[in-house]
């Protein structure tokens, strides 16, 4: 899944899954933007057919590669 | 009576609440004296303005919608005829600002209780929000102290305040925060926003470069002291209600660029279109890959959501062309975030950002400028 998820993020932000640390910051890396983010969260309830309520999101929880990582486990129960 | 701006407010509202501070300190609950204390000064700022009958008129309009898209909730276009329906007051109100034939249209705060409400409608269809009590939704729609300028607050984190409850020990700690943000809030607003109304704006000749120049520093000045110093007091009579009501500003004039200008300033109405413009649309777009670009929504969101923003304040020119600017202005933002890696780099780095930050201020000073009305 994680795997997944750091493919994701990097096709997201144009960059290669191993340049993509677990902690690193989209948001302050410039990586992510409001757009960018709405994307990754479309792209993530596609790809693990779960349902993210993007407005109700905290952006806190789609940080860090680390944070959305909880954040699909939690969904995923 | 304009809230939050003469004596006898004052005087009426530290008298209504009292009884609030005596429950939360001996650890009763707070909810339905806040609802009597909200109905009370609705009652004597509405009643006293002769605007009491629209309030009544307005509230059961709204309900009757909300009971309404109770029933028939589900279906799209039916959200979209009761959001329509819901803006009907709010059109009537700014028409009435423009065009006499409408002036008899007249409601403090119906720009924030329309919102409230429709946020509530959204979160209904959405089903983020599965139930509505009608006597919690009253009380959030009519919820008195950010009632004519702010913050705007949501329904589920209402709720929240309202089941959770405030335990004594809690109490003590937001009836500290919330008294000092009450004066505070008092001292920003009336003797800053007053000062310099009286010696920096009023004495301005009203026709010049200079004086415009002049004008546009002592706006954007005015316009922060006066209206942080309102959402604070809002915000400190919410706490002492047990309602910890959102922050509204956090230092604008401290921002980077113009998305973070929006992130810091009347921060309640920039993440309410945010979320219920700017992302609904995004998504909508990319769900029906209505552009090639994916980007081409994103700057059509910012259009959208910013001349939103601006009509929200009116139907004035001036408020229109504020929306425009500010959209033009988001736009070009994204473009130099996409494009040009040095700005990304230099909004962080030493004089460079400080740059930034000039610039930013100066560009959101001129929208001030526009909003003023004194250019349209």
């Amino acid at each position: 899944m994680e795997q997944k998820i750091l493919q994701i993020i990097a096709d997201l932000c144009g960059a290669e899954p191993n340049e993509i640390e677990p902690e690193l910051n989209l948001f302050d890396e410039g990586l992510l933007d409001s757009f960018a983010a709405i994307q990754l969260v479309m792209a993530l309830e596609e790809a693990f057919g779960i349902s993210l309520d993007i407005a109700a999101l905290p952006r806190e929880r789609i940080t860090t590669p680390a944070a959305i990582v909880a954040l699909i486990r939690e969904k995923q129960g | 009576m304009t809230p939050y701006a003469n004596l006898l407010f004052f005087y009426l509202l530290a008298l209504l609440l009292l009884p609030a501070v005596v429950l939360g300190l001996i650890g009763k609950p707070l909810q339905y004296y806040g609802m009597f204390f909200s109905i009370a000064m609705l009652c004597i700022v509405f009643g006293e303005g002769g605007q009491l009958p629209a309030l009544i008129v307005f509230y059961l309009w709204q309900t009757a919608l909300l009971i309404f898209f109770r029933r028939v909730k589900g279906k799209r276009p039916v959200l979209w005829l009761t959001i329509v329906l819901a803006v009907v007051p709010l059109a009537l109100v700014k028409a009435g600002e423009v065009w006499s034939a409408f002036a008899i249209f007249r409601l403090l705060g119906v720009s924030y209780m329309t919102f409230r409400a429709i946020e509530v409608l959204l979160n209904l269809h959405d089903g983020t929000v599965k139930e509505v009590s009608l006597l919690r939704w009253s009380y959030f729609l009519w919820f008195f102290p950010s009632i004519s300028s702010g913050p705007i607050d949501r329904y589920h984190r209402f709720q929240k305040d309202l089941e959770k409850g405030v335990p004594q020990k809690e109490y003590i700690n937001l009836l500290r925060h919330g008294v000092w943000k009450l004066i505070g809030g008092a001292f920003s607003s009336i003797v800053l926003g007053g000062l310099i109304w009286q010696y920096w704006l009023s004495p301005l000749p009203e026709k010049g470069l200079l004086p415009t120049l002049f004008y546009m520093y002592g706006y954007t000045f005015f316009l922060f002291f006066n209206f942080a110093g309102s959402s604070s007091m809002a915000i400190g009579t919410g706490y002492i209600l047990g309602i910890r009501v959102p922050e509204n500003f956090s230092q604008p004039f401290f921002s980077v660029d113009m998305k973070d200008c929006w992130a810091r300033w009347h921060i309640s109405l920039s993440t309410w279109l945010r979320d219920y413009v700017y992302t609904r649309f995004a998504v909508l777009s990319l769900k029906r890959k209505w552009f090639q670009n994916p980007r081409t929504a994103s700057y059509i969101g910012y259009v959208l959501t910013m001349i939103t923003m601006g009509l929200w304040h009116g139907l004035e020119p001036r408020y229109f062309v504020y929306g425009a600017y500010h959209s033009a202005l988001m736009c070009v933002n994204e473009i130099l975030d996409l494009h040009w890696k040095n700005f990304r780099k230099w909004k962080r780095q030493g004089w460079r950002q400080v740059c930034c930050v000039l610039v930013s201020f100066h560009l959101f000073a001129f929208g001030l400028l526009i909003f003023s009305g004194r250019l349209l």
